[in-house]
Protein backbone atom coordinates (compact mmCIF):
# COMPACT_ATOMS: atom_id res chain seq x y z
CA UNK A 1 0.00 0.00 0.00
CA UNK A 2 1.12 3.47 -0.90
CA UNK A 3 2.67 5.63 1.69
CA UNK A 4 -0.41 8.43 2.88
CA UNK A 5 -0.24 11.87 1.87
CA UNK A 6 1.38 13.72 5.02
CA UNK A 7 0.30 17.11 5.34
CA UNK A 8 2.61 18.09 8.53
CA UNK A 9 0.25 21.35 10.18
CA UNK A 10 1.94 21.50 13.56
CA UNK A 11 4.33 24.82 12.76
CA UNK A 12 1.04 26.49 11.01
CA UNK A 13 -1.03 28.97 12.21
CA UNK A 14 -4.50 28.23 12.08
CA UNK A 15 -6.49 27.97 9.36
CA UNK A 16 -3.80 27.25 7.31
CA UNK A 17 -3.71 22.91 7.97
CA UNK A 18 -7.49 22.89 7.77
CA UNK A 19 -7.00 24.97 4.33
CA UNK A 20 -4.68 22.47 3.15
CA UNK A 21 -6.30 19.51 4.24
CA UNK A 22 -9.36 20.61 2.32
CA UNK A 23 -7.93 21.39 -0.75
CA UNK A 24 -5.93 17.89 -0.69
CA UNK A 25 -9.37 16.08 0.16
CA UNK A 26 -10.90 17.20 -2.89
CA UNK A 27 -8.04 15.01 -4.68
CA UNK A 28 -7.54 12.49 -2.48
CA UNK A 29 -8.38 9.39 -4.13
CA UNK A 30 -10.33 5.80 -3.32
CA UNK A 31 -8.40 3.57 -0.95
CA UNK A 32 -5.50 6.41 -0.86
CA UNK A 33 -4.54 7.66 2.91
CA UNK A 34 -4.15 11.36 3.99
CA UNK A 35 -2.12 11.98 6.91
CA UNK A 36 -2.75 15.30 8.96
CA UNK A 37 -0.05 16.18 11.97
CA UNK A 38 -1.60 18.52 14.79
CA UNK A 39 -0.89 20.13 18.10
CA UNK A 40 -4.73 20.69 18.65
CA UNK A 41 -7.78 18.43 18.03
CA UNK A 42 -9.65 19.69 14.77
CA UNK A 43 -13.03 19.91 15.71
CA UNK A 44 -14.22 21.55 12.68
CA UNK A 45 -12.05 19.27 10.41
CA UNK A 46 -14.02 16.47 12.15
CA UNK A 47 -17.55 17.55 11.58
CA UNK A 48 -16.80 18.27 8.19
CA UNK A 49 -15.22 14.98 7.73
CA UNK A 50 -18.47 13.24 8.85
CA UNK A 51 -20.59 15.26 6.81
CA UNK A 52 -19.29 14.95 3.52
CA UNK A 53 -18.58 10.85 3.85
CA UNK A 54 -14.70 10.36 5.48
CA UNK A 55 -13.39 7.79 7.56
CA UNK A 56 -10.89 8.70 9.94
CA UNK A 57 -9.17 8.27 13.45
CA UNK A 58 -6.62 10.31 15.57
CA UNK A 59 -4.09 8.75 17.70
CA UNK A 60 -1.94 11.17 20.52
CA UNK A 61 1.57 10.64 19.27
CA UNK A 62 4.61 10.50 22.15
CA UNK A 63 5.49 14.63 20.96
CA UNK A 64 1.69 15.39 22.20
CA UNK A 65 0.65 16.30 18.48
CA UNK A 66 -2.45 14.12 17.47
CA UNK A 67 -1.91 11.93 14.04
CA UNK A 68 -5.33 11.79 12.08
CA UNK A 69 -5.33 9.50 9.10
CA UNK A 70 -8.45 10.25 6.60
CA UNK A 71 -9.63 8.27 3.79
CA UNK A 72 -13.03 7.73 1.81
CA UNK A 73 -15.52 6.15 3.53
CA UNK B 1 -11.18 17.66 28.31
CA UNK B 2 -8.61 20.54 27.12
CA UNK B 3 -10.71 22.35 25.33
CA UNK B 4 -9.99 22.97 21.92
CA UNK B 5 -11.91 25.06 18.78
CA UNK B 6 -15.47 23.84 18.30
CA UNK B 7 -17.10 25.27 15.81
CA UNK B 8 -20.44 23.75 15.37
CA UNK B 9 -21.10 26.42 18.19
CA UNK B 10 -20.17 29.60 17.16
CA UNK B 11 -23.29 31.66 17.39
CA UNK B 12 -24.02 33.90 14.01
CA UNK B 13 -21.11 36.27 12.85
CA UNK B 14 -23.52 39.54 13.58
CA UNK B 15 -22.99 39.28 17.66
CA UNK B 16 -19.23 39.81 18.37
CA UNK B 17 -19.00 42.29 14.86
CA UNK B 18 -21.84 44.36 16.51
CA UNK B 19 -19.62 44.74 19.42
CA UNK B 20 -16.20 44.97 17.74
CA UNK B 21 -17.19 47.71 15.53
CA UNK B 22 -18.42 50.05 17.94
CA UNK B 23 -15.63 50.50 19.78
CA UNK B 24 -13.04 51.90 18.46
CA UNK B 25 -15.97 54.80 17.45
CA UNK B 26 -15.61 55.29 21.32
CA UNK B 27 -11.77 55.60 21.39
CA UNK B 28 -11.79 58.20 18.60
CA UNK B 29 -14.03 60.01 21.10
CA UNK B 30 -11.84 59.00 23.86
CA UNK B 31 -8.99 60.62 21.78
CA UNK B 32 -10.76 64.10 20.83
CA UNK B 33 -11.35 64.22 24.30
CA UNK B 34 -7.98 64.35 25.41
CA UNK B 35 -7.25 66.74 22.83
CA UNK B 36 -9.74 69.24 23.86
CA UNK B 37 -8.90 69.31 27.40
CA UNK B 38 -5.33 69.62 26.11
CA UNK B 39 -2.76 69.75 29.50
CA UNK B 40 -5.74 70.61 31.68
CA UNK B 41 -6.94 66.74 31.15
CA UNK B 42 -3.14 65.81 32.80
CA UNK B 43 -3.68 68.03 35.75
CA UNK B 44 -3.80 64.42 37.73
CA UNK B 45 -6.73 61.28 37.87
CA UNK B 46 -9.10 62.99 39.26
CA UNK B 47 -9.50 65.75 36.34
CA UNK B 48 -12.99 65.32 34.83
CA UNK B 49 -11.30 64.66 31.30
CA UNK B 50 -8.61 62.03 32.65
CA UNK B 51 -12.15 60.44 34.56
CA UNK B 52 -14.10 60.72 31.48
CA UNK B 53 -11.34 59.66 28.87
CA UNK B 54 -10.68 56.64 31.45
CA UNK B 55 -13.85 55.61 31.19
CA UNK B 56 -14.49 55.96 27.66
CA UNK B 57 -11.77 53.44 26.84
CA UNK B 58 -12.31 51.41 29.67
CA UNK B 59 -16.03 50.56 29.43
CA UNK B 60 -16.79 52.04 25.81
CA UNK B 61 -13.78 50.44 23.68
CA UNK B 62 -12.48 47.60 25.70
CA UNK B 63 -15.82 45.94 27.44
CA UNK B 64 -17.28 46.56 24.27
CA UNK B 65 -14.77 44.44 23.00
CA UNK B 66 -14.53 41.78 25.59
CA UNK B 67 -18.16 41.58 25.92
CA UNK B 68 -18.29 40.88 21.95
CA UNK B 69 -15.45 38.06 22.44
CA UNK B 70 -16.72 36.34 25.24
CA UNK B 71 -19.88 35.50 23.84
CA UNK B 72 -17.68 34.30 20.50
CA UNK B 73 -15.04 32.52 22.72
CA UNK B 74 -16.67 30.92 25.15
CA UNK B 75 -19.23 29.25 22.67
CA UNK B 76 -16.15 28.34 20.23
CA UNK B 77 -13.33 27.43 22.83
CA UNK B 78 -15.42 26.75 25.61
CA UNK B 79 -17.94 24.44 23.54
CA UNK B 80 -20.92 26.18 25.91
CA UNK B 81 -24.40 26.47 24.88
CA UNK B 82 -25.42 30.49 24.96
CA UNK B 83 -28.93 31.02 25.05
CA UNK B 84 -30.71 33.23 22.52
CA UNK B 85 -26.85 34.69 21.66
CA UNK B 86 -28.58 37.15 18.85
CA UNK B 87 -31.18 38.37 21.33
CA UNK B 88 -28.19 38.87 24.29
CA UNK B 89 -26.27 40.94 21.94
CA UNK B 90 -29.16 42.79 20.92
CA UNK B 91 -30.38 43.99 24.38
CA UNK B 92 -26.58 43.94 26.20
CA UNK B 93 -24.69 46.39 23.00
CA UNK B 94 -27.39 49.07 23.16
CA UNK B 95 -27.62 48.83 26.37
CA UNK B 96 -23.75 49.24 27.18
CA UNK B 97 -23.35 51.80 24.54
CA UNK B 98 -26.20 54.22 26.40
CA UNK B 99 -24.80 52.97 29.73
CA UNK B 100 -21.04 54.63 28.76
CA UNK B 101 -22.35 57.44 26.89
CA UNK B 102 -24.32 57.98 30.24
CA UNK B 103 -20.88 57.74 32.61
CA UNK B 104 -18.23 59.68 30.26
CA UNK B 105 -21.18 62.40 29.76
CA UNK B 106 -21.69 62.60 33.56
CA UNK B 107 -17.70 62.69 34.00
CA UNK B 108 -17.75 65.59 31.22
CA UNK B 109 -20.61 67.67 32.82
CA UNK B 110 -20.55 66.89 36.09
CA UNK B 111 -24.34 66.15 36.31
CA UNK B 112 -25.41 63.74 39.28
CA UNK B 113 -28.08 62.31 37.46
CA UNK B 114 -26.25 61.15 34.20
CA UNK B 115 -24.24 59.22 37.17
CA UNK B 116 -27.66 57.41 38.69
CA UNK B 117 -28.72 56.80 34.89
CA UNK B 118 -25.77 55.07 34.06
CA UNK B 119 -25.75 53.07 37.44
CA UNK B 120 -29.15 51.68 36.71
CA UNK B 121 -28.42 51.17 32.74
CA UNK B 122 -25.17 49.04 33.66
CA UNK B 123 -26.95 46.87 36.54
CA UNK B 124 -29.72 46.04 33.74
CA UNK B 125 -27.65 45.30 30.61
CA UNK B 126 -24.66 43.62 32.40
CA UNK B 127 -26.84 41.57 35.39
CA UNK B 128 -28.40 40.14 32.21
CA UNK B 129 -24.98 39.57 30.45
CA UNK B 130 -23.21 37.99 33.75
CA UNK B 131 -25.96 35.70 34.35
CA UNK B 132 -26.08 34.10 30.68
CA UNK B 133 -22.56 34.15 30.69
CA UNK B 134 -22.17 31.84 34.41
CA UNK B 135 -24.79 29.47 33.33
CA UNK B 136 -23.35 29.01 29.71
CA UNK B 137 -19.70 28.40 31.64
CA UNK B 138 -21.23 26.46 34.54
CA UNK B 139 -23.46 24.10 32.52
CA UNK B 140 -20.33 23.42 29.53
CA UNK B 141 -18.44 20.09 30.00
CA UNK B 142 -15.38 21.06 29.20
CA UNK B 143 -12.95 21.26 31.24
CA UNK B 144 -9.43 23.03 31.67
CA UNK B 145 -7.48 26.13 33.23
CA UNK B 146 -9.07 28.46 30.66
CA UNK B 147 -12.77 27.65 31.51
CA UNK B 148 -11.89 27.87 35.43
CA UNK B 149 -10.27 31.21 34.34
CA UNK B 150 -13.01 32.44 32.32
CA UNK B 151 -15.21 32.16 34.84
CA UNK B 152 -13.08 34.24 37.40
CA UNK B 153 -13.12 36.83 35.03
CA UNK B 154 -17.02 36.84 34.75
CA UNK B 155 -16.95 37.10 38.41
CA UNK B 156 -14.65 39.43 38.52
CA UNK B 157 -16.75 41.37 36.01
CA UNK B 158 -19.55 41.07 38.56
CA UNK B 159 -17.63 42.30 41.73
CA UNK B 160 -16.28 45.47 39.38
CA UNK B 161 -19.87 46.36 38.34
CA UNK B 162 -21.79 45.87 41.83
CA UNK B 163 -18.68 48.34 42.90
CA UNK B 164 -18.78 50.49 40.19
CA UNK B 165 -22.81 51.06 40.20
CA UNK B 166 -22.12 52.04 43.92
CA UNK B 167 -19.69 54.59 43.06
CA UNK B 168 -22.01 56.01 40.85
CA UNK B 169 -24.81 56.27 42.96
CA UNK B 170 -22.52 57.72 45.44
CA UNK B 171 -21.67 60.56 42.94
CA UNK B 172 -25.29 60.67 41.51
CA UNK B 173 -26.37 61.42 45.29
CA UNK B 174 -23.56 63.96 45.68
CA UNK B 175 -21.60 61.80 48.57
CA UNK B 176 -17.97 62.08 48.12
CA UNK B 177 -17.02 58.38 47.92
CA UNK B 178 -13.97 56.55 49.78
CA UNK B 179 -11.24 56.11 48.30
CA UNK B 180 -10.78 52.77 49.30
CA UNK B 181 -14.05 52.14 47.66
CA UNK B 182 -12.50 53.29 44.35
CA UNK B 183 -8.97 51.28 44.55
CA UNK B 184 -10.90 47.94 45.02
CA UNK B 185 -13.24 49.25 41.99
CA UNK B 186 -10.16 49.74 39.98
CA UNK B 187 -8.54 46.37 41.34
CA UNK B 188 -11.15 44.20 39.95
CA UNK B 189 -11.78 46.34 37.36
CA UNK B 190 -8.17 45.86 35.68
CA UNK B 191 -6.83 42.83 37.99
CA UNK B 192 -10.00 40.91 38.26
CA UNK B 193 -11.89 41.06 35.04
CA UNK B 194 -9.28 42.50 32.59
CA UNK B 195 -6.15 41.19 33.44
CA UNK B 196 -7.93 37.33 33.97
CA UNK B 197 -9.59 37.64 30.68
CA UNK B 198 -6.65 37.92 29.07
CA UNK B 199 -4.85 35.50 30.76
CA UNK B 200 -7.30 32.90 30.67
CA UNK B 201 -8.04 33.27 26.57
CA UNK B 202 -3.67 33.36 26.56
CA UNK B 203 -3.92 29.88 27.44
CA UNK B 204 -5.07 29.22 24.38
CA UNK B 205 -4.40 31.32 22.12
CA UNK B 206 -0.51 32.32 22.60
CA UNK B 207 0.57 28.77 21.70
CA UNK B 208 -2.14 28.11 18.95
CA UNK B 209 -1.53 31.09 16.93
CA UNK B 210 1.88 32.21 17.88
CA UNK B 211 3.22 28.81 17.70
CA UNK B 212 4.63 28.97 21.44
CA UNK B 213 5.18 26.34 23.34
CA UNK B 214 2.37 25.66 25.91
CA UNK B 215 2.20 28.11 29.11
CA UNK B 216 3.15 25.38 32.34
CA UNK B 217 0.51 23.41 34.18
CA UNK B 218 1.83 24.67 37.48
CA UNK B 219 1.76 28.43 36.47
CA UNK B 220 -1.71 28.02 34.63
CA UNK B 221 -2.87 26.88 37.91
CA UNK B 222 -1.32 29.05 40.63
CA UNK B 223 -1.50 32.27 38.64
CA UNK B 224 -5.18 33.21 38.51
CA UNK B 225 -6.16 31.67 41.93
CA UNK B 226 -2.89 33.95 43.42
CA UNK B 227 -4.44 36.93 41.96
CA UNK B 228 -7.74 35.84 43.33
CA UNK B 229 -6.25 36.00 46.66
CA UNK B 230 -4.09 38.88 46.57
CA UNK B 231 -7.80 40.94 45.14
CA UNK B 232 -9.49 39.51 48.12
CA UNK B 233 -6.97 40.86 49.99
CA UNK B 234 -6.52 44.07 48.69
CA UNK B 235 -10.44 44.43 48.88
CA UNK B 236 -10.41 43.88 53.03
CA UNK B 237 -9.82 48.18 52.83
CA UNK B 238 -13.22 48.81 52.26
CA UNK B 239 -13.93 48.05 55.60
CA UNK B 240 -11.25 49.57 57.52
CA UNK B 241 -12.33 52.78 59.47
CA UNK B 242 -12.16 56.61 58.31
CA UNK B 243 -11.95 55.09 54.56
CA UNK B 244 -7.96 54.71 54.77
CA UNK B 245 -6.11 51.62 53.37
CA UNK B 246 -4.07 49.86 56.00
CA UNK B 247 -0.19 49.55 56.01
CA UNK B 248 -0.06 45.74 54.92
CA UNK B 249 -1.81 46.02 51.79
CA UNK B 250 0.66 48.19 50.48
CA UNK B 251 2.30 45.29 50.25
CA UNK B 252 -0.10 42.81 49.21
CA UNK B 253 -0.56 45.42 46.44
CA UNK B 254 2.97 44.93 45.51
CA UNK B 255 2.53 41.08 45.56
CA UNK B 256 -0.15 41.53 42.81
CA UNK B 257 2.40 43.28 41.01
CA UNK B 258 5.20 40.71 40.93
CA UNK B 259 2.42 38.32 39.87
CA UNK B 260 1.48 40.67 36.78
CA UNK B 261 4.97 40.94 35.90
CA UNK B 262 5.40 37.18 36.26
CA UNK B 263 3.17 36.71 34.13
CA UNK B 264 4.40 39.23 31.41
CA UNK B 265 7.59 37.65 31.61
CA UNK B 266 6.22 33.94 31.12
CA UNK B 267 4.77 35.17 28.21
CA UNK B 268 7.42 36.88 26.92
CA UNK B 269 10.00 34.12 26.96
CA UNK B 270 6.91 31.41 25.64
CA UNK B 271 7.10 33.74 22.62
CA UNK B 272 11.00 33.91 22.58
CA UNK B 273 10.59 30.06 22.15
CA UNK B 274 8.25 30.10 19.45
CA UNK B 275 8.64 27.54 16.81
CA UNK B 276 8.40 29.77 13.81
CA UNK B 277 10.12 32.75 13.34
CA UNK B 278 7.55 35.09 12.19
CA UNK B 279 6.43 38.00 13.73
CA UNK B 280 2.58 39.02 12.22
CA UNK B 281 1.05 42.14 13.92
CA UNK B 282 -0.73 40.03 16.39
CA UNK B 283 2.92 38.83 18.34
CA UNK B 284 3.78 42.46 18.14
CA UNK B 285 0.74 43.49 19.83
CA UNK B 286 1.07 40.94 22.26
CA UNK B 287 5.01 41.52 22.72
CA UNK B 288 3.81 44.92 23.60
CA UNK B 289 1.72 44.49 25.92
CA UNK B 290 3.38 42.22 28.05
CA UNK B 291 6.48 44.47 27.94
CA UNK B 292 3.52 47.34 28.93
CA UNK B 293 2.53 45.32 31.21
CA UNK B 294 6.22 44.78 32.76
CA UNK B 295 6.90 48.32 32.84
CA UNK B 296 3.29 48.94 34.57
CA UNK B 297 4.95 46.40 37.55
CA UNK B 298 8.23 47.76 37.68
CA UNK B 299 6.77 51.42 37.73
CA UNK B 300 4.34 50.47 40.49
CA UNK B 301 7.48 49.06 42.72
CA UNK B 302 9.57 52.47 41.96
CA UNK B 303 6.39 54.86 42.59
CA UNK B 304 6.20 52.44 46.00
CA UNK B 305 10.23 53.38 46.57
CA UNK B 306 10.46 56.58 45.94
CA UNK B 307 7.45 58.40 48.16
CA UNK B 308 8.07 61.52 46.55
CA UNK B 309 7.62 60.32 43.30
CA UNK B 310 4.66 58.43 44.27
CA UNK B 311 3.14 61.30 45.90
CA UNK B 312 3.36 63.20 42.56
CA UNK B 313 -0.51 64.23 41.13
CA UNK B 314 0.66 62.40 37.54
CA UNK B 315 2.03 58.91 38.70
CA UNK B 316 -1.38 57.54 38.28
CA UNK B 317 -1.76 59.07 35.01
CA UNK B 318 1.56 57.20 34.13
CA UNK B 319 0.16 54.10 35.35
CA UNK B 320 -2.91 54.61 33.67
CA UNK B 321 -1.48 54.91 30.24
CA UNK B 322 0.94 52.45 30.65
CA UNK B 323 -1.88 49.98 31.50
CA UNK B 324 -4.81 50.96 29.41
CA UNK B 325 -3.62 51.47 25.81
CA UNK B 326 -0.43 50.13 26.38
CA UNK B 327 -1.67 46.69 27.99
CA UNK B 328 -5.16 46.28 27.11
CA UNK B 329 -5.58 48.24 24.02
CA UNK B 330 -2.68 46.46 22.25
CA UNK B 331 -4.06 42.76 23.41
CA UNK B 332 -7.34 43.91 22.11
CA UNK B 333 -6.15 45.55 19.05
CA UNK B 334 -3.69 42.27 18.28
CA UNK B 335 -6.82 40.14 18.73
CA UNK B 336 -9.22 41.71 16.22
CA UNK B 337 -6.69 41.56 13.75
CA UNK B 338 -6.50 37.45 14.15
CA UNK B 339 -10.29 37.21 15.28
CA UNK B 340 -12.25 39.12 12.27
CA UNK B 341 -10.29 37.24 9.31
CA UNK B 342 -10.66 34.01 11.53
CA UNK B 343 -14.89 34.33 11.97
CA UNK B 344 -14.81 35.24 7.66
CA UNK B 345 -12.84 32.71 6.76
CA UNK B 346 -14.74 30.31 9.22
CA UNK B 347 -18.40 31.73 8.12
CA UNK B 348 -17.34 31.76 4.28
CA UNK B 349 -15.88 28.59 4.37
CA UNK B 350 -19.34 27.03 5.98
CA UNK B 351 -21.48 28.85 2.91
CA UNK B 352 -18.88 28.26 -0.01
CA UNK B 353 -19.30 25.63 -2.93
CA UNK B 354 -16.66 23.00 -2.61
CA UNK B 355 -15.36 23.84 -5.80
CA UNK B 356 -15.00 27.25 -4.44
CA UNK B 357 -13.31 27.98 -1.47
CA UNK B 358 -13.55 31.34 0.49
CA UNK B 359 -10.37 34.04 -0.08
CA UNK B 360 -7.48 32.89 2.42
CA UNK B 361 -7.63 34.09 5.85
CA UNK B 362 -4.67 36.72 5.40
CA UNK B 363 -6.88 38.42 2.28
CA UNK B 364 -9.46 39.63 4.94
CA UNK B 365 -7.50 43.02 5.95
CA UNK B 366 -4.64 43.84 4.01
CA UNK B 367 -1.18 43.26 5.98
CA UNK B 368 -0.10 46.84 5.25
CA UNK B 369 -2.86 48.69 6.53
CA UNK B 370 -2.59 46.88 9.88
CA UNK B 371 1.02 47.18 9.81
CA UNK B 372 0.45 51.26 9.48
CA UNK B 373 -2.68 51.10 12.07
CA UNK B 374 -0.27 49.14 14.72
CA UNK B 375 2.29 51.63 14.63
CA UNK B 376 0.13 54.40 14.55
CA UNK B 377 -1.10 53.17 18.18
CA UNK B 378 2.80 52.71 19.37
CA UNK B 379 2.98 56.21 18.30
CA UNK B 380 -0.25 57.53 20.06
CA UNK B 381 1.01 55.12 22.88
CA UNK B 382 4.50 57.16 23.29
CA UNK B 383 2.75 60.38 22.77
CA UNK B 384 0.45 59.66 25.29
CA UNK B 385 3.35 59.03 28.18
CA UNK B 386 5.55 61.28 27.16
CA UNK B 387 2.45 63.69 27.28
CA UNK B 388 2.32 62.68 31.08
CA UNK B 389 5.92 63.87 31.75
CA UNK B 390 5.13 66.90 29.73
CA UNK B 391 1.76 67.89 28.96
CA UNK B 392 1.76 70.60 26.33
CA UNK B 393 1.97 66.94 24.34
CA UNK B 394 -1.70 66.36 25.35
CA UNK B 395 -3.06 67.82 22.13
CA UNK B 396 -1.09 65.81 19.26
CA UNK B 397 -1.01 62.47 22.03
CA UNK B 398 -5.01 62.85 21.50
CA UNK B 399 -5.42 63.40 17.63
CA UNK B 400 -2.81 60.47 17.56
CA UNK B 401 -4.85 58.19 19.20
CA UNK B 402 -8.27 59.61 17.41
CA UNK B 403 -6.12 58.84 14.54
CA UNK B 404 -4.99 55.48 14.92
CA UNK B 405 -8.78 54.40 16.65
CA UNK B 406 -10.10 55.54 12.96
CA UNK B 407 -7.91 53.74 11.28
CA UNK B 408 -8.19 50.40 13.45
CA UNK B 409 -12.45 51.08 12.66
CA UNK B 410 -11.75 51.66 8.87
CA UNK B 411 -9.66 48.37 8.71
CA UNK B 412 -12.47 46.32 10.51
CA UNK B 413 -15.03 47.99 8.41
CA UNK B 414 -13.04 46.29 5.75
CA UNK B 415 -13.35 43.07 7.23
CA UNK B 416 -16.68 43.20 7.07
CA UNK B 417 -17.41 44.26 3.78
CA UNK B 418 -14.62 41.90 2.66
CA UNK B 419 -17.33 39.06 4.24
CA UNK B 420 -19.90 40.44 2.88
CA UNK B 421 -19.11 40.69 -0.83
CA UNK B 422 -17.61 36.97 -0.44
CA UNK B 423 -20.83 35.71 1.48
CA UNK B 424 -23.34 37.63 -1.49
CA UNK B 425 -21.24 35.50 -4.03
CA UNK B 426 -21.29 32.23 -2.65
CA UNK B 427 -25.15 32.58 -1.96
CA UNK B 428 -25.59 33.66 -5.80
CA UNK B 429 -23.76 30.77 -7.01
CA UNK B 430 -25.89 28.57 -4.91
CA UNK B 431 -29.10 30.21 -6.05
CA UNK B 432 -27.97 29.65 -9.54
CA UNK B 433 -27.04 26.33 -9.03
CA UNK B 434 -30.29 25.75 -7.24
CA UNK B 435 -31.82 27.32 -10.35
CA UNK B 436 -29.72 25.15 -13.04
CA UNK B 437 -30.71 22.37 -11.32
CA UNK B 438 -34.89 22.68 -11.29
CA UNK B 439 -34.56 24.11 -14.71
CA UNK B 440 -36.16 22.80 -17.93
Amino acid sequence: MAEPRLIDGRDMVPPEPLELTLAALDTLAPGEELRVLLYCQPHPLYSILDKNGYRYSTELRADGSNEILISKR
Amino acid sequence: MQPTLSFEQAPPISVPYRFFLTAPLFGVVAGLLLAWYGPEAMASRWSSGALAMTHLIVVDVMLQVMCGALLQFVAVAAGANIWRPLLVAAIVHPMITAGAVLLASAFVLELPVLFLMAALVFALALGFFLTVMMIALWRTPARGMTIVVLRLAVFGLGVTLALGVTLACTLGLQAGPPLTLINVHVAWGLGGWALMLVIGVSYLVVPMFQLTPAYPLWLTRVLPFALLLVLSLWSLQIFASGGEAQDWQVQVAQAGMLLAGFYAVATLVLQWRRRRRQTDVTFLFWRVAMLSLLAYAASWLLLDAIPELGRHPRAPLWLGVLVLPGVFLSVIIGMLYKIMPFLNWLHLQRISDPGMPPPNMKQMIPEGAMRGQMRLHFLAFGLLLMAVVWPPLALPAGLAFTASCLWLEWNLLGALWKYEYFRDLALTDQTRAAGAAHGP
